[in-house]
């Protein structure tokens, strides 16, 4: 569970460098080590799924991606931070940690024996 | 034709999550080239999108329409939970993710 949260976040960390080499690369050889950097970010993303609902790592993924970017802008290319922005970025912040409590009381009631796959509220309702 | 692109991309984008799930549980080349190929036809598509469309536009429709749709067929074809503060958080980050990348 936790090994998967540090996958998670490896690939989160993976995805800012390609991104940042998209935005500055100017060599051919730079386009070399970005596709490098991108094989190494999915090899953790694959990683981060055998641990997690698939659905759950790849939300964060996008997520934290966008949050990354956005952030990459404002410190290294002179954009500017709007109320907007930070609203945004709030609400992504807010998902991300809401899902994260989410998955770890289904992976309860999973050791409890009782499956987090969908069916768990009838499953619930019916041993009630 | 840009929103066409946009589409293609968000349906290639499915072929890589589905590769994603599939690879992450059985390390076939199968499963691997539905993975790599479905993100990499997905970005094909998004770049030359951007060719017609605003680039943060045409970024923010395919990563909303990817993200969700990743998470439904997650959802309705592999068995993953519904529990209701997993879709809110689920809908908080689309909802995030497709705003931010509006306003990028």
């Amino acid at each position: 569970m936790n090994k998967a949260w540090l996958y998670v976040a490896l690939t989160s960390f993976f995805e800012l460098v390609w991104i940042f080499g998209f935005n500055t690369a100017t060599h051919w050889w730079h386009w070399i080590i970005i596709v490098g950097f991108i094989f190494v970010d999915f090899h953790y993303l694959t990683k981060a799924c055998e641990g997690l609902p698939t659905g759950t790592v790849y939300a964060v993924f996008a997520g934290i991606g966008t949050v990354g970017t956005s952030l990459m802008d404002v410190m290294f290319f002179g954009e500017h931070i709007s109320i907007g922005k930070i609203f945004f970025i709030f609400i992504l912040v807010l998902g991300v940690a809401g899902l994260k409590i989410a998955d770890g009381q289904d992976e309860k009631k999973a050791l409890k024996g009782v499956k987090g796959d969908g069916l768990d509220s009838s499953i619930i309702g019916s041993t009630k | 034709m840009g929103w066409i692109l946009v589409l293609l991309a968000a349906l290639s984008e499915f072929a890589g999550v589905i590769g994603l799930k599939k690879f992450s549980e059985n390390k076939t080349l199968g499963n691997g080239l539905l993975y790599y190929g479905g993100f990499g036809i997905a970005f094909f598509f998004l770049y030359n999108s951007f060719k017609f469309l605003q680039v943060s536009t045409a970024y923010a429709v395919w990563i909303g329409i990817g993200t969700a749709g990743a998470v439904l067929i997650n959802m309705l074809f592999f068995g993953e939970s519904k529990s209701t503060g997993r879709v809110v958080s689920l809908l908080l980050i689309v909802f995030g993710v497709v705003g931010l990348k509006a306003l990028s």
